[in-house]
């Protein structure tokens, strides 16, 4: 390894320093989530719990799994998952729910 | 050879392309995941439309206090594994064998603390079938639900585990590189069995509790 290559080395701190924030901001969002779960809002608690848990994902995805820095083919593959997922759910409860 | 080339396998042409292509078909391979929970997830859904105060009433004994520190456990295990591709991505061999063995630690953590809240289950008799404790019917709906989702994402767990322990080991051997592109795969897959996570805590672990 070159001299200049051992000098522009990162530190251990330095590569963990951003995913270390993302942690702490997922384990406020978690403590929101669980804290919420026993206020007197019914009967919204279930939607806002969920609506944490995809701000939750959503971090996570972003951040952790460096979405933020990945190819626009990576993304797309990533949201033809959600894609798909959203026909699934649709269509299943447009019968569910319309049922008498 | 130098540990880049030996990295870097037919038919990319460099180690960047290299690891563009773990990382699209992990992707792929997760998309197809998204749909195999998402049905599961979809499934609860329906039975919670159907049955809602059965599900409220079933949901309460499941065990907060466990499944809070499991969310904790892997939350945390992300960031290590995080680092550990980052490090891996800086070639820097010690501190990623160091994170992929923490991560483990977490991962095994899980599964020892799922274990005893499963044991606390039984004892309570919560497990569809004759003697289910509570009167409802489709309370057990809830708790087959409770036990297929949670056994379904512990093999997925058991699977990272076992993966990220062998990779972990074939860097400490120096069979591969740490900047292999290994790593992008296995800290995509280890991510995605986090976030299936986050989804189930809030539907199995914070229903009924008011």
């Amino acid at each position: 390894m070159s001299e200049r290559e051992q000098r522009h080395r990162p530190t251990v701190w330095q590569l963990a320093r951003e995913p270390v924030l993302v942690w702490a901001a997922l384990l406020v969002l978690l403590a929101i989530s669980a804290v919420l779960a026993h206020a007197p809002i019914a009967p919204f608690n279930a939607a806002v719990n969920l609506v944490i848990a995809g701000v939750m994902i959503g971090l996570l995805a972003v951040f952790l799994m460096n979405l933020r820095m990945a190819s626009a083919l990576v993304r797309l593959v990533a949201a033809s998952g959600l894609f798909w997922l959203v026909f699934m759910v649709a269509l299943t409860f447009t019968d569910y729910l319309s049922r008498p | 050879m130098s540990d880049v080339s030996a990295a870097v396998r037919e038919p990319w042409p460099d180690l960047t392309v290299q690891r563009q292509g773990v990382g699209l078909g992990i992707w792929v391979f997760l998309a197809s995941e998204v749909l195999f929970f998402g049905a599961l997830i979809t499934a609860y859904g329906i039975y919670r439309s159907i049955h809602p105060a059965a599900f409220l009433a079933a949901a309460k004994h499941t065990e907060l206090v466990y499944g809070t520190i499991n969310t904790v456990l892997l939350l945390t295990s992300s960031v290590t594994m995080t680092v550990a591709l980052r490090a891996a991505e800086a070639r820097l061999r010690r501190a990623t064998i160091g994170c992929l063995a923490v991560t483990l630690v977490l991962g095994v953590g899980f599964l020892l603390c799922k274990g005893l809240e499963y044991r606390d289950d039984l004892r309570e008799g919560f497990f569809p079938g004759a003697g289910f404790p509570l009167a409802d019917p489709p309370t057990q709906l809830f708790w087959m639900l409770y036990w297929i989702m949670t056994g379904i994402h512990a093999i997925h767990l058991s699977a990272g585990i076992l993966v990220v322990g062998v990779v972990a080991m074939l860097f400490w051997r120096r069979v591969l590189p740490v900047q292999d592109s290994t790593m992008e795969g296995i800290a995509t897959y280890w991510h995605f069995v986090d976030t299936v996570w986050i989804l189930l805590f809030p539907l199995l672990y914070l229903v009924g509790r008011i």
